[in-house]
C-alpha cells in the first residue's frame, strides 16, 4: 500500500498554475491603476502603458482559465450534502484547536464555496474589464458602473485569495503537495477528505 | 494666489465663435472637416481638436426661433472628478490659480478621466493623450488673458479673480451657475433659462459610482487586504494549522 493518493492530474495542475500566475500578473499590473501609492508597480513591466497591456492580456488568460478550471471541477464543486452544511455551520473547525473533522468529499465545503465565488468573480471582473478595456467605447453609465464593480470584486477576490493561499499552504500542511505533485499523503486525505479517500480506495 | 475663473454671460453671446477660433489658433489645433447637421452649430461637440465649443440651442416657438448659445468647455472644478480618477498623479492637476491643467508627459493614456467628469469634457488626441481646455495656464501665469477670453468681442467671456467676478455679477443682479457646485466651478455661467435647457446638470456632482469607487471601495480594499493578512497570521499563531498526524506516512521501524 502506497502512502500517497493521486489527487490532481497534470492538465488540472497546469491549468491551476496558469490561472494563479495570471492572477498574480493581474494584481501586479493592476495595482498602479488602483491607487497612486502603487503607481511604482508599473515599473515591473517597463512602464504604465506596458503594464496596462499586460493587465489586459493576463485578464483574458485569467478569464478563460478560471472558467475552464471551474468547469473541470464543477461536478464536485457544485454538490453540497448534509456534511457540507455541517462543515459550513462550524466554519470547518477553523475556529478551535482540536475540532472534530467533518468528513468531506474531494473538496471541503469551503473550497467549494471559494470555487464558486472565484468563477463568479472572474466572470464579473472579465465582463467589466472588457467594458473598461476602452473606457470611451460604451455609455458613460456602463463604464462608470464597471469601474465600481471591477474594484469591488477585486477587493473581494484579494481577500478570498489571501485566505485561499493561507489555507492551502501553512494553514493546512500537506495540501499544497496535491497541487504541486498531483498526489497527497494518505494521512492528509483521511483528515481533510475522508469521504473522498473511501471512494478512491473502493474504486 | 487668488483663484481665477471664467465668467460666461450667455445672454451676451452672439455665437461669433471667436473663442473657438482663437483657442484653435493659440493651441495650434488643426481644422476638422465636419458635416452640416442642419444648424449653424459646428462642430456639434467638443473634439480632441476643439477645447471650447459654442453649443446652439434652437427652440421653435410658433413662427419664431429662440436661439440660445453657450460656450462649453472644461469647468475647472475645484472638486474635479477627472483628477480624482486619474491613476497618474500630476497628469491632471490644479494650477495655483485653481485651474485644471494637464501634463501630457505624465498621461498614461488610460482614458479614465472622461468617466470621472460630470460634464463629459476630456477628449483624447491621436497619441491617445488627454486634451481639454487647460485655461491657457501658460498664458495666465504670464499675466495674459486666456486666448478665448481675449478674443471675445462682446465680453460674454470674462476671465479674472473668481471672487471679484462673482461680486460684480451679483452687484449687477445676475444669477450664477456653478458658484458652489463641486467646490465651486472655475467656469461660472449667467444663463437665460434653466440649466437643463443648456444641457447642463442642475446640480453637478461627481458621479455616485465614481465616488464609491474612489472614496469607499478603494480605502476599504486596502483595509481588507491588511485585515485578511492579519487574520491569517493571527489564526496561525493562536489556533494554529491543522497539523497532520503523520504516523501512517512514516516507514515503520522495528521495535517502535
Ligand atoms: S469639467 Fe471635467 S475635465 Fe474639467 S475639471 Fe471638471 S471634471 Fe475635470
Ligand atoms: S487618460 Fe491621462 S489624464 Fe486621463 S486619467 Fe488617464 S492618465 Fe490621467
Ligand atoms: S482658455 Fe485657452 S485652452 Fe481653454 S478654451 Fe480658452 S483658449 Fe482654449
Amino acid at each position: 500500500m502506497t502512502n500517497t493518493i493521486d489527487r490532481f492530474g497534470t492538465a488540472s495542475r497546469v491549468l491551476h498554475w496558469l490561472v494563479a500566475i495570471s492572477f498574480l500578473l493581474l494584481v501586479l499590473s493592476g495595482l498602479g491603476l488602483y491607487a497612486h501609492t502603487f503607481f511604482g508597480y508599473f515599473d515591473l513591466f517597463g512602464g504604465p502603458q506596458q503594464g496596462i497591456m499586460v493587465h489586459k492580456w493576463a485578464g483574458i488568460v485569467f478569464l478563460i482559465g478560471s472558467v475552464l478550471l471551474f468547469l473541470s471541477h464543477a461536478g464536485e464543486v457544485c454538490r453540497f450534502d448534509a456534511d457540507d452544511r455541517r462543515w459550513i455551520a462550524r466554519l470547518g473547525g477553523y475556529l478551535s484547536r482540536n475540532a472534530e473533522e467533518i468528513p468531506q468529499g474531494k473538496f471541503n465545503a469551503g473550497q467549494k464555496l471559494f470555487g464558486i465565488f472565484a468563477v463568479i468573480a472572474a466572470l464579473v471582473m472579465g465582463a467589466t474589464g472588457l467594458v473598461i478595456w476602452d473606457p470611451t467605447a460604451y455609455s458613460r453609465e456602463l463604464t462608470q458602473a464597471s469601474f465600481l464593480l471591477h474594484s469591488i470584486f477585486f477587493n473581494l477576490f484579494m481577500v478570498g485569495m489571501i485566505v485561499h493561499v493561507y489555507l492551502a499552504t501553512i494553514g493546512n500542511p500537506g495540501t499544497l503537495e496535491g497541487m504541486l505533485y498531483g498526489q497527497v499523503r494518505r494521512s492528509w486525505a483521511k483528515k481533510h477528505a475522508g469521504k473522498w479517500l473511501e471512494k478512491v480506495v473502493k474504486d | 494666489m487668488k483663484r481665477k475663473a471664467f465668467l460666461i454671460d450667455t445672454t451676451r453671446c452672439t455665437a461669433c465663435r471667436s473663442c473657438q477660433v482663437a483657442c484653435k489658433q493659440w493651441n495650434k489645433l488643426a481644422a476638422e472637416a465636419t458635416v452640416n447637421h442642419g444648424s449653424y452649430e459646428n462642430p456639434p461637440d467638443l473634439t480632441p481638436l476643439l477645447y471650447n465649443q459654442i453649443h446652439f440651442i434652437e427652440q421653435e416657438q410658433g413662427d419664431d426661433l429662440r436661439w440660445l448659445f453657450i460656450n462649453r468647455r472644461c469647468m475647472h472644478c475645484a472638486d474635479a472628478g477627472c483628477v480624482k480618477v486619474c491613476p497618474s498623479a500630476g497628469a491632471l492637476y490644479h494650477t495655483k490659480e485653481g485651474l485644471v491643467a494637464y501634463n501630457r508627459e505624465k498621461c498614461i493614456e488610460c482614458h479614465y478621466c472622461v468617466s470621472g467628469c460630470p460634464f463629459d469634457v476630456p477628449r483624447y488626441d491621436t497619441k491617445q493623450k488627454v486634451t481639454k481646455c487647460h485655461a491657457c495656464s501658460n498664458r495666465v501665469q504670464n499675466g495674459l488673458l486666456p486666448a478665448c477670453a481675449k478674443a471675445c468681442p462682446t465680453q460674454s467671456l470674462k476671465f479674472g479673480d473668481r471672487d471679484q467676478l462673482i461680486a460684480e455679477a451679483k452687484a449687477a443682479g445676475k444669477k450664477l451657475y456653478g458658484e458652489n457646485d463641486l467646490g465651486g466651478l472655475g467656469v461660472l455661467y449667467v444663463l437665460d433659462d434653466e440649466p437643463g435647457t443648456y444641457r447642463l446638470p442642475k446640480n453637478p456632482a461627481i458621479p455616485a459610482s465614481i465616488f464609491f469607487w474612489k472614496d469607499v471601495v478603494k480605502p476599504l480594499g486596502i483595509l481588507g487586504f491588511w485585515g485578511a493578512v492579519g487574520v491569517a497570521a493571527l489564526h496561525y499563531v493562536t489556533i494554529g494549522p491543522k497539523k497532520l498526524d503523520d504516523a501512517d506516512d512514516q516507514p515503520r521501524k522495528g521495535g517502535e
